[in-house]
């Protein structure tokens, strides 16, 4: 991999990043050794390090050999502890991160991030400089000595800098920093131990050792849980764990992704914050879960689904926080963005569109958690009735979309299709005696009604395709996913005419566009990944997985040197683009490689 | 006196002491959690050590309040703006000795002035006034501890 001098600006590649998390929180780590991202005490919280977003500003710890390096990295086999292997002219190290897991037993910190340093041949110097920006870098920290460790404290939150074997810390201006001269033996380890609230934690060098085993150990016996064995099985296994570091173990919520306002185009002000659980995901979440044998997590999620839709019922938000909320005020912060895309966006208005496609997403995870739990809480029964009643109502009405246009509201087909889904879900459950079934007669009704309106008004003949909404002359990748969940058009030849079109006019080789079309936002942005995943997912289940095959086989291709996904991809220069990891992106991949598996045993439903 | 008196007067203050402190957290204004500082001499569990803290700091507001009455009924004479002197000065006493002092030197998972090469985690000590939890912890400390004072004097004022 490139060297140590990778940065423009002062800002790495989007694809260089590793994550690393503890189902709480997620730090993104480059290349060149330093910590450009960590929100503490919870992954929507402020950040402590956002040089990602202002390399100025926004504080980072780095860490790294004082000489030229070249480095290498991988994550240790089945876990989310990263290596890093810094070759220097003098000698190697290789640093190992990860956010420890905590168990309670005994006292540890309330979050911990551990850096242990060994040297493996020669002697490398090495530098590190911890700069903690609480509240998005909107002040810097009071720092002072105590107790054998350097603690920074900003109002209610402190944060202690342990160092062993590291050099001596010491402060200057709120930035603690060190440097030593490593050899092969003991090695050096760095701790940051937090507290929000309450005193810290300040744990020993033996401790946080422990822990890094343990963590490594939790890691590896979950992924060893996995039983996926089919093809692309460690793309498969490092989305797993990917998409484990975004589940919000205290809720169990799915984030979206890591990180907030990284930019669809850079430059650009696409810059949103991913923060959030999307109703939109939550089909593929639960396939994924169920897919890799994940059945506490698949049930946790559906309950948290249905505790945090709850607040809003029947209608549904089209995301919730991670502790359930429905409101995500959205605002911008005095931050330089990433390579310049302004505005830094933190809360997200999108929390507040009317998006349809949510009430299908819903109904279709409750079918399927059904399906394979084989029972549905009584009251969770009564509630999605009462949600399939307000779909009767409002399928009508314009909406913004699963794309969350900031354009005015339009008929968008993927709504229509998901509202179709969402009828169809809530027949077979009351068939199934799952759900109350008074209204059955009327959902039935409507579902033919939106069935009908999708094939007369969202369908082009000329191009033998369904296109973006009713009326409109453009494509839309969304489509696919109508398609996926389930919606089956009244000729069958629309829905391989579909494919076609969006193979032959979204699709750049692997890379597949959303839309080419307006969507109230300037700019432009790159290829959105999930779009690939579904395309190739569709080509498999409806009758081409000799297409399918190549294309996973490219779009697996595709990951960073640690199999991580962002959500978009510049098309002409392999740059990743958007907030990453990007949740969505590794459960189409996860999805995908199921579907195509499945096509080639025969199994294509 | 009442005895009852001050002990309902100990619990609703309690209470309301706990309340200002918890909030006084929230508002960002201190990182002082006495349930957890006392619960933690007992064990190394968060959660149980939380719930072993309540505990202990209900008692301890008690027998605060016990002390309180001995004393309201030594003099003879008791008042919520009494009370209230004496909840600062058992504040103060709190945030300097109790906590300052005693607690490092009692609780099994506390680094002191004295501690080098811990041999287990330790838990950020106090400092002076508590100053170690954020610069305004004495203040919240002192105020709650009145308002913990004035209402066990006024119980006791009213049961008269």
């Amino acid at each position: 991999m490139a060297a140590d001098s990778g940065r423009i600006d002062g800002y790495a590649a989007l694809r260089d990043y590793a994550v690393v998390g503890d189902g709480r929180t997620a730090a993104l780590i480059a290349p060149d050794g330093a910590v450009d991202w960590l929100s503490w005490p919870d992954l929507d919280s402020p950040s402590v390090f956002g040089a990602i977003l202002d390399a100025e500003r926004g504080g980072s710890f780095q860490l790294r050999p004082e000489t030229s390096f070249s480095v290498g990295r991988n994550y240790r086999p089945g876990t989310n502890v990263l290596e890093t292997t810094f070759t220097t002219e003098s000698g190697t190290v290789v640093v190992t991160d990860a956010l420890t897991l905590q168990d309670d037993h005994p006292l540890g910190p309330a979050r911990e991030l551990v850096r242990q340093i060994t040297c493996v041949a020669g002697t490398v110097p090495i530098e590190w400089t911890v700069e903690p920006r609480f509240s998005y870098a909107s002040a810097a920290p009071r720092v002072h000595a105590r107790a054998n460790a350097l603690i920074a404290s900003h109002h209610g939150q402190a944060l202690a800098v342990s160092a062993w074997g590291a050099g001596t810390p010491r402060h200057t201006d709120g930035t603690i920093h060190g440097r030593a001269d490593l050899t092969p033996g003991p090695g050096a380890m760095i701790a940051l131990s937090y507290a929000d609230l309450e005193p810290l934690v300040l744990p020993t060098r033996g401790e946080c050792e422990d822990r890094l085993v343990r963590t490594e150990q939790v890691w590896r016996e979950w992924a060893g849980q996995r039983p996926y064995d089919g093809p692309w099985r460690d793309a498969v296994l490092r989305s797993a764990l990917a998409l484990k570091l975004l589940v919000f173990a205290p809720s169990a919520a799915v984030a979206a992704a890591a990180t907030c306002s990284l930019p669809e185009l850079i430059g650009g002000e696409r810059n949103w914050d991913y923060r959030f659980s999307w109703i939109r995901d939550s089909v593929f979440t639960l396939n994924a879960f169920l897919q890799l044998d994940c059945p506490d997590e698949a049930i946790a999620y559906f309950w948290w689904l249905m505790h945090a839709s709850q607040l809003t019922h029947p209608r549904l938000r089209v995301l919730y926080r991670l502790d359930g909320g429905p409101h995500a005020g959205e605002r911008t912060l005095p931050l330089s963005g990433y390579r310049r895309s302004r505005p830094v966006r933190v809360g997200n208005a999108a929390a507040g569109q009317l998006q349809l496609d949510t009430y299908g997403e819903l109904l279709q995870t409750a079918r399927r958690y059904a399906t394979r739990i084989g029972r549905l809480d009584a009251d969770i029964g009564r509630r999605l009735a009462q949600i399939a009643d307000l779909v009767c109502q409002v399928w009508r009405q314009p909406d913004a979309g699963i794309w969350e246009v900031r354009s005015a509201p339009q008929h968008f087909t993927q709504s229509k299709m998901m509202c179709w889904v969402a009828l169809d879900a809530a027949v077979e459950l009351a068939l199934a005696g799952l759900i109350p079934n008074r209204r059955l007669e009327k959902w039935l009704a409507e579902r033919a009604a939106v069935a009908q309106f999708i094939d007369s008004e969202c369908f082009d003949t000329r191009r033998g395709s369904y296109v973006r909404s009713a009326g409109s002359a453009d494509l839309d990748a969304g489509v696919l996913l109508g398609l996926l969940n389930g919606f089956r058009p009244a000729e069958p030849s629309r829905l391989a005419g579909t494919v076609h079109a969006v193979q032959r006019e979204l699709r750049h080789g692997p890379y597949v566009y959303r839309y080419l079309s307006e969507d109230g936002v300037r700019g432009g942005e790159g290829a959105f990944l999930a779009c690939s995943f579904w395309l190739a997912e569709a080509l498999a289940r409806f009758g081409r997985p000799d297409e399918a095959v190549p294309l996973m086989d490219e779009l697996v291709g595709l990951a960073n040197d640690v199999g991580l996904y962002s959500e978009e991809i510049d098309p002409g220069t392999g740059a990743f683009l958007g907030n990453l990891p990007q949740g969505l992106s590794h459960l189409a991949l996860i999805s995908a490689a199921g579907a195509i598996a499945d096509a080639m045993h025969g199994d294509a439903g | 006196m009442n005895v009852w008196a001050a002990l309902a007067g100990g619990f609703v203050g309690t209470v309301l002491l706990t309340t200002a402190m918890r909030m006084a957290n929230e508002l960002k204004l201190t990182r002082t959690d006495l349930p957890f500082l006392l619960g933690t001499i007992f064990t190394d569990d968060r959660s149980l050590a939380k719930a072993i803290g309540y505990l202990i700091h209900f008692v301890n507001g008690l027998v605060f309040a016990l002390l309180y009455v001995a004393v309201f009924a030594a003099i003879g004479y008791a008042s919520w703006w009494l009370g209230a002197l004496f909840g600062l000065l058992h504040g103060l006493f709190a945030a300097t000795a109790i906590v300052t002092v005693l607690l490092p030197l009692v609780h099994p998972r506390m680094g002191t002035p004295y501690t080098s090469a811990p041999k287990a985690a330790q838990l950020e000590t106090p400092g002076f006034l508590m100053l170690n939890y954020g610069l305004s912890t004495p203040v919240v400390m002192l105020i709650a501890h009145v308002a913990y004072g004035a209402i066990i004097g006024a119980f006791v004022q009213l049961a008269a």
